[in-house]
C-alpha cells in the first residue's frame, strides 16, 4: 500500500515540482530512496547553490516520517555540520509526523528552512549562536560553503 | 511531570505503559533531574545541544547531549505483546491488583464477575484508538448481518467527504480508506463463511501496517469531524482546535484523550448505532468500576466497552446472560404472533437484521416441514423414532397444525404443506400443548425474542410468572401456559 502512495507522490512531484526542487529516484528499482536537487532560496546565503538532498522513506511510510539529509555540505544551524548532513525537526520528528503530510510538503519545509533557520531548535548550537549574535559572519561562512560545495560545476 | 510527582499508584501495580508520558519519564530517569525543565504535558521536546551554554548543562558534553537527543528522538517504548490480544479472562486484571489498594482490589474483583472477558491493547500510543476501531469491527462481526456490514462499509466510505471538506487530499488518504475497506471485506467474508470467532480480526489488527492504516483513517475522520463541528469541542481544549487536531489527533503515536475519544465516537462510531461505554478503573468511591456512556445510544449487545486505566485502554466483555442462549427456543414458541406493535426503531440498533426480521416468517422453521435450519438435527426425520420419554416439549409444538401455529400477515405463500413429521411424534405430545396454539391467537400479544425485548415489556404482560426464577433451560416451562421467560434487562444489573 505504501508503494501505491509513494508512486503517486513521486508522479505529482515530477509533473509539477515545487519551486526550486527537482526529484528523481536514486535507483529506478527502489521507490524508497530519492535524490532531491534543491536550489538555494534567493535572498539566503545559499542562493545560487544547488544542494543534493537524500530523502529516504521508511518501509513504515507514511506511518513513519521520511528522513532528510544533505549530501552536499552546508553551513546551517539545523543541519548537522558533518558528512551526514542530517536534519530532524518539526514535521520530520516521529512524534510530530502526520501520515497525511506529503513528501512535497517535507521538501518545501526543508527548503524554507534554508531561508529561515530555526536557531531555537538547532542541532548545531555554535552556528545557532552565531546566527543569533553575529549574523553577518554566519551569512559570510554559509555563502563561502555554498560556493565551495554547492556550486561545483 | 517528573517521576517523583507521579502518584505511586498512578498506573496500578502492574505497569501498563501510559504511552508518551511513560516515555518521558524513562528519559528522565537517564538524565540528571536538573537537566529537564519542568514540563506540564506530554510533548517530548528535549533540549538540543544548542542549549549547552546554559548554566545547568555542564553535566553533559555536546556529544552526550547529541546522543541523548538521538535516543529521545528514536525512543519507542518497548512494550511486549501483540497489538491486540485474544480474548482472555479478566481475572488477570484482578490478579494484577490483588495486592494493591483495597479499592482497586474490590473493583477488579467485581469487574471479573460482571465483565469476565477482556482484550488487552498494546500500549504503544494507539491503544485507545485501536480499542475503539477493533471493538467497532468486532461488534459488527458479532451481529452477523451482512447487510449491515455493507451498509457500514458505505457509511464509512461516505465519510471521506468530511476529509475533502477539510482539505485532505484523496491521493494521501485513500490508502487508509482502502485498509478499512479491506477489513470490512474480511468481516463480510467471515460472516458468509460462518467463521466461529473473530480470529481473523485479531490477525488483521496485529498486522502493523494495516492496523496503523485503519487507525490513521479513524484519526483523520475524527479530526475532520472536529474541524467541522468546532463549537462542540473547542471549549474543552486548551489549545486552538486546529493545532489540537494537528498535534494530538492526526499524529502517529499520540494517545487519544477524552475529547478525542468523544469526537471519535460522535463522528465515526455513533452512526453505526453502536453504543460506547467506558468503565473507569480508578480510586474513586465505590466498589465497582465507574461506567460512562459516550453515546446517547442505549447499551445493547452492540456496545463497545472500554476499560480505562490512567493512560491506557483495553476492551471489556460483559457476562452473557443465559437468556441470550435461549433465543432459538423462545423464538419457536413465542415469536409467533399475528400482530404486534412495531418496536422503537431508534432503540434497536439491529432493527434490520435479516436474521431477526425473518423470525416471524421462520420459513426455515423445521416445524413447517422439517427442512434445514438451526434446529434441523433435532427435527430431522432421522429422529422420528424418538423415544416417547424424550423431552417432549421442545418438539411438541410440531403437533400443532401449522395454520394454528402462526400465520404471518407478511406470509404470502399458500398455507404450509401438511407437516410430514408429526405422526411419529404425535403420541408423545403432552396434553398441555393443545392449549398453546390458542394462546398465540387470542392471548397476550407478546414478542419474547430476548434480543429485541425492552425492559418495560413486562408491564404489558398480563401473565403471572410462576417459573420466573427457575432455570431458563428447564423445558418444563413450555408446558405451562403461564410461562414467562426471564427478561434480559442489562441496566438493572450494572448501575
Amino acid at each position: 500500500m505504501s508503494q501505491k502512495r509513494i508512486a503517486k507522490e513521486l508522479a505529482e512531484l515530477t509533473e509539477s515540482p515545487p519551486e526550486g526542487i527537482t526529484v528523481e529516484l536514486a535507483d529506478e528499482a527502489n521507490l524508497y530512496e530519492w535524490k532531491v536537487y534543491m536550489d538555494g532560496p534567493e535572498g539566503s546565503p545559499y542562493q545560487k547553490g544547488k544542494f543534493l538532498v537524500k530523502l529516504s522513506l521508511p518501509t513504515g511510510y507514511p506511518f513513519k516520517p521520511p528522513t532528510v539529509s544533505f549530501a552536499t555540505r552546508i553551513y546551517h544551524p539545523n543541519i548537522t555540520n558533518d558528512e551526514k548532513g542530517s536534519m530532524c525537526l518539526g514535521m520530520l520528528r516521529a512524534d510530530e509526523w502526520k501520515p497525511s503530510s506529503k513528501i512535497s510538503a517535507v521538501l518545501q519545509f526543508a527548503r524554507q528552512l534554508l531561508s529561515e533557520p530555526m536557531p531555537d531548535d538547532a542541532i548545531e548550537g555554535r552556528i545557532a549562536d552565531q546566527y543569533n549574535n553575529d549574523n553577518n559572519r554566519y551569512r559570510e561562512i554559509a555563502r563561502e560553503w555554498t560556493r565551495k560545495h554547492a556550486m561545483a560545476e | 511531570m517528573s517521576v517523583s510527582t507521579i502518584p505511586w499508584n498512578h498506573f496500578g501495580p502492574h505497569h501498563f505503559y501510559p504511552e508518551k508520558q511513560k516515555a518521558n519519564s524513562y528519559y528522565q530517569n537517564i538524565l540528571p533531574s536538573t537537566f529537564l525543565p519542568p514540563r506540564g504535558h506530554s510533548r517530548p521536546v528535549y533540549p538540543g545541544p544548542n542549549m549547552s551554554h546554559s548554566s545547568n548543562m555542564n553535566a553533559l558534553s555536546p556529544d552526550e547531549m547529541e546522543r541523548f537527543q538521538k535516543l529521545s528522538n528514536e525512543f519507542e517504548a518497548d512494550v511486549p505483546g501483540p497489538l491486540v490480544s485474544p480474548k482472555q479472562s479478566s481475572h488477570s486484571i484482578a490478579m494484577e491488583y490483588a495486592n494493591a489498594d483495597p479499592t482497586f482490589a474490590t473493583k477488579t474483583n467485581a469487574l471479573s464477575i460482571s465483565h469476565p472477558m477482556t482484550r488487552v491493547m498494546k500500549g504503544d500510543g494507539n491503544c485507545g484508538w485501536r480499542a475503539v476501531a477493533f471493538g467497532y469491527f468486532e461488534t459488527l462481526f458479532n451481529l452477523r448481518d451482512t447487510l449491515r456490514v455493507q451498509r457500514e462499509r458505505e457509511r464509512i466510505k461516505s465519510l471521506s467527504t468530511l476529509l475533502d471538506q477539510v482539505g485532505q487530499q484523496e491521493e494521501l488518504y485513500e490508502i487508509f480508506v482502502d485498509a478499512t475497506e479491506e477489513v470490512f471485506a474480511q468481516t463480510l467474508a467471515a460472516i458468509q463463511n460462518v467463521e466461529q470467532d473473530e480470529t481473523f480480526l485479531v490477525n488483521a489488527f496485529n498486522d502493523d501496517y494495516g492496523s496503523s492504516a485503519v487507525i490513521t483513517h479513524f484519526r483523520l475522520l475524527t479530526s475532520a469531524w472536529m474541524k467541522l463541528n468546532p463549537l462542540r469541542y473547542q471549549a474543552f481544549l486548551s489549545l486552538p482546535l486546529d493545532s489540537y487536531c494537528g498535534s494530538r489527533i492526526e499524529t502517529v503515536r499520540t494517545e487519544i484523550d477524552e475529547v478525542g475519544l468523544q469526537a471519535l465516537v460522535d463522528g465515526v462510531i455513533e452512526g453505526a448505532g453502536f453504543g460506547v461505554e467506558i468503565l473507569y478503573l480508578d480510586r474513586s468511591e465505590g466498589d465497582a468500576v465507574t461506567p460512562h456512556q459516550l453515546s446517547p445510544i442505549r447499551p445493547s449487545e452492540a456496545t463497545i466497552r472500554l476499560l480505562y486505566r490512567p493512560g491506557h485502554y483495553d476492551l471489556l466483555y460483559r457476562a452473557e446472560l443465559p437468556a441470550v442462549n435461549m433465543a432459538p427456543v423462545v423464538n419457536f414458541q413465542y415469536g409467533m404472533t399475528t400482530s404486534y406493535t412495531p418496536w422503537d426503531q431508534g432503540a434497536l440498533s439491529f432493527d434490520i437484521s435479516p436474521h431477526l426480521m425473518s423470525i416471524p416468517n421462520l420459513t426455515a422453521d423445521p416445524a413447517f416441514g422439517g427442512m434445514g435450519g438451526p434446529m434441523s438435527p433435532m427435527q430431522s426425520h432421522s429422529h422420528a423414532p424418538m423415544p416417547p420419554v424424550s423431552p417432549a416439549p421442545l418438539s411438541s409444538y410440531r403437533v400443532s397444525p401449522p395454520q394454528e401455529m402462526y400465520q404471518s400477515p407478511m406470509q404470502s405463500h399458500a398455507p404450509m404443506p401438511p407437516v410430514s413429521s408429526p405422526p411419529p411424534v404425535l403420541p408423545s405430545a403432552p396434553p398441555p400443548m393443545t392449549v398453546l396454539p390458542s394462546r398465540s391467537s387470542d392471548g397476550p400479544q407478546i414478542r419474547l425474542n430476548p434480543l429485541v425485548m425492552k425492559p418495560n415489556l413486562s408491564h404489558s404482560l398480563p401473565v403471572t410468572t410462576p417459573f420466573k426464577n427457575s432455570s431458563p433451560y428447564n423445558q418444563a416451562h413450555f408446558q405451562n401456559s403461564d410461562f414467562e421467560p426471564i427478561h434480559y434487562a442489562p441496566n438493572e444489573h450494572r448501575r
